[in-house]
This record gives C-alpha cells, structure tokens and sequence, in this order.
C-alpha cells in the first residue's frame, strides 16, 4: 500500500514538473532562433554544436500537408537534448557491444519454439499491467479478456508457456501500460527523455513505467539481483527475435536519434488511440 | 412485389460501381505484395546468391507500387517549395534508391510470414488507407498503406508500421537538416547516404 501511494505522488511530482518544465523550455528555443538571424549566411559544414541547437530547435515540430489536411502534428519537446543525444550513443554501443552478441549466441543454442514459449511465459506474467491498465482506461472487456487469458494460459497453456488462449478462443492481447493509461486521460509526454538501456521514453511514459514495474511480480523477487537477472534475461529473450531490425533501421534512416525519437512519439500517439 | 424487386435491381445496378470502386484499392496493394512475395518464396533463388536477384526482381515490383514523386512531396511537405525542379528531381531518385535498398533488404529476409489484407478506409477524396497484417510467429505486425488515385491507378505514398508513418518519420529527419542548410547540402547528405548502402 505504502508503494503505490509512494506511485502516485512521485508520478505527480514528474508530471507537474515536467508541464512546467516543457512550458518553460519554449522560450529557450525562441531565444536561440532569434540568435540565428543575427548569424551571418550559414556556413556550408554546420559545426556540430549548430547542429545540435537545430536538432533541438526542431524537435519534430511537424506541419500539415495542407493540400489535403490529412498529415498529423506529432511533436515532443526535447530540452535534455545533450543526455539524450548520449544515452542514444550509449545505448546503441550497449546494443552492438553486449546485447546483440549475447542474445545472438543464446538464439544460436535454444530453439526458437522455446523462445517463443518463454516469451510467452513472461507475457503471461505482466497480466496485472494489462489488467489495470485497461481497467484505469475502463476497457472493460479487454480487462476481462486479459483475465480469461491469464487463467487459460496458465492451466491450458502450461503455466503461460503456450499462448492457447490466442489460438483455441482467439482472444489476443491488449497492450496497455501505464503510459497510455496517462496518455488516454489527455495528459502529454512532458519532453523526450532517453534512459540508458531501457531506451526511449518521456516523462509521462516513465511515470507510467515505474507503475508498471510495480505491478510487475518479477519486481517482487528476492534478493534484487535476481529481479534484475530475471528482467535481463527476458530482454535478451525478446531480443533474439529481433536481431536485425535495428540495424536495418540505421541503414535506412539519415539522422538515427531524431527517427527514433519521431518513431517513438507516433508509435505511442497510435497505442493510446486504439 | 414486382415493383419493389425493380426498385431493388435498380438501386443494386447504381451500387454496383461503387462496390468495384471500394475494391480497387485493396486489390492494387494486394496484387503487387502478392508478386513480391511471390519472389520471396521462388525456390529457384534460395540461398545468398539468389538473395541479389530478388532484390532486382523487388526494386521493379516497387517501382510500379509506390508513387515516389507523391512520396517525395508529401515528405518534404512545406520544403518541397525550397528545392528548384531539378533538385526535386534529384531528391526523388535519390529518396527513392534509399527506400528500396530499406525495404529490399528487410524483406528479404522472409521466412513465410503471412500477409493478411484487411480494410480498406477512405482518407480523403482521392486516397485510401489499406490495411493489412504480417502473423509471424511472434506477433502480429499492422502494417497499413496508404494509395493514391492517379490516372487512373491506385499507387502507393505513404507505409504506416505499427502507427508510424513512413513520411512522417523521414520529413522530421529532413527538416531537421533544411531547417539551417540549404538543399544541396540535403542532396549530398542522401547523395552519400545511397553511395554507402
């Protein structure tokens, strides 16, 4: 009881600061525009530090197509863009350096059939998220499904290991976290925020991820660091499916930090709506 | 009750084009991944060496698909306007090589995932958004396009994966670049970009 009350005023406290903080950081990049014009004519190599202001400046401050009015805005303000930038580099180096070889050698040794059963197994387990969440967004059929699959899976399924309740009452999963929950009743991102190893993120979506981990019975293992060994394993599970995709996407893109960051905020701005 | 099945003939024979218009769409989509995964399953060019000839075979299927200069304008959005006629020219080819060369290379990696095509939802007066979905083992991934009506044919300008839109993504990554630089500067950036890949 202590924690979730803990939850919730931390996550206010994030919040608040966070519109204040993001209300603020405009003048800022007013300020530098202005700079801007008093510049001479732009030199033809931007040195990197004017390439940071820009792609701070431009933090996808996106407009409509306006022929058709179709195109979206999808914007997010970055004012920790310096940590951001490093913990991007950080977090890439992590990737190549240790998770890619890691879950490489362990795709190498077990077969995906039991991958795909372990991954479903810690699906399983995150039930109580799904469950809350899309109680929170009063999804109630959706929260009632994530109980039949729970309670399916986990007998039918052999403790969560098969997702039956998929392929016998084709009943799949609804995503919702926390972040969306927060998402779903009009609160905004804050501004991007990039966190080592866990990768993308904003204020709001952090908040709701601490509740997530709160809800997550993996959390809940004694001592910590067999949590937190339980939680690596799992990414480097999921990311044995995955190994590829991310370095097609750096081939594909011409600036990797400002694609992923725009990914990032169109991927959540679709898992709110739906 | 004869006057009544006339009345229903009549009101099924002025429907009747509206329903082959609400297909062609979807069909056009459907025609051309079914011939791209065609490619990817055609035993005759398994293995690495086959790999080059499927991505030739994959680049002239897109070709027919997409609507580059469509895409090329809807990307750069306001900036269009920045670049003269024969940048524009540039940029769309250019633009266009690095997409193939993206998609190519992902999806030759496929491993018989199946492409289920769903709904097709009417954007605006001269586009449309077909929906369709690849089940692989792991998930199932929506992946939506979005077509133009021109001259006649149904082409593609826009890809929507998981919610993020293809142009969308790449125009905040160009005008990052545009905002400070002027064009030429964007053309080589891709110009070295397509060079490397």
């Amino acid at each position: 009881m202590k924690l979730i009350s803990t939850f919730f005023i931390l996550s206010a406290l994030l919040l608040i600061s966070a519109q204040t903080f993001a209300v603020s950081s405009s003048p800022d990049q007013e300020t530098l525009s202005v700079q801007k014009q008093h510049e001479d004519a732009p030199l033809p190599e931007q040195t990197s530090k004017e390439m940071k202001e820009t792609e701070q400046k431009n933090s996808d401050v996106e407009e409509d197509v306006t022929e058709e009015g179709e195109e979206e805005t999808v914007k997010i303000a970055d004012p920790i863009y310096p940590w951001n930038k490093a913990m991007y580099h950080f977090n890439d180096k992590f990737y190549f350096w240790l998770l890619k070889p890691v879950s490489k050698g362990y795709s190498s040794v077990v077969p995906e059939d039991i991958r795909l059963a372990v991954s479903n197994f810690f699906s399983n387990l995150t039930t109580p998220i799904r469950f809350v969440s899309n109680l929170l967004q009063l999804k109630m059929k959706n929260a009632g499904n994530e109980l039949i699959r729970f309670a399916y899976n986990s007998t039918a399924g052999v403790g969560g290991l098969a997702d039956v309740a998929k392929k016998d009452l084709d009943i799949k999963r609804h995503d919702e976290d926390l972040g969306q929950t927060l998402g779903s009743y009009g609160i905004g991102h804050g501004f991007y925020i990039v966190w080592p190893l866990l990768g993308p993120s904003s204020v709001r979506d952090t908040a709701g991820k601490i509740g997530d981990i709160l809800l997550d019975p993996v959390s809940y293992v004694n001592p910590t660091e067999t949590a937190v060994g339980i939680a690596a394993y799992d990414r480097v599970n999921e990311t044995s499916f995955h190994i590829g995709d991310y370095e097609d996407w750096k081939k594909s893109v011409v600036n990797p930090y400002v694609s992923m960051r725009n990914a990032y905020i169109q991927h959540r701005k679709k898992k709110v709506e739906e | 009750m004869k006057r009544q099945l006339s009345v229903l003939s009549v009101i099924a024979v002025l429907l009747f084009p509206l329903y082959a218009y609400a297909g062609a769409p979807l069909n056009a989509v459907e025609v051309h991944v079914n011939k791209v995964l065609d490619v990817l399953r055609d035993p005759a060019l398994k293995g690495e060496s086959g790999k080059k000839a499927k991505k030739e075979k994959i680049r002239s299927i897109s070709e027919k698909m997409f609507d580059y200069t469509e895409l090329s304008r809807r990307t750069l959005g306001q900036d269009w306007k920045k670049l003269n006629p024969s940048q524009q020219k540039e940029f769309t080819e250019l633009y266009r090589t690095l997409l193939e060369d993206a998609y190519a290379d992902k999806i030759v990696n496929y491993k018989d995932e199946k492409v289920i095509f769903g709904k097709e939802n009417p954007l605006t007066e001269k586009t449309m958004e077909v929906q369709t979905t690849i089940v692989t083992k792991k998930a199932d991934i929506p992946i939506n396009y979005r077509v133009i009506l021109k001259e006649g044919a149904w082409r593609v300008y826009d890809v929507v994966i998981e919610g993020v839109s293809l142009i969308n993504n790449y125009r905040s990554q160009f005008r990052e670049i545009l905002a400070n630089k002027s064009p030429e500067v964007l053309l080589d950036t891709l110009r070295k970009k397509v060079g490397k890949a």
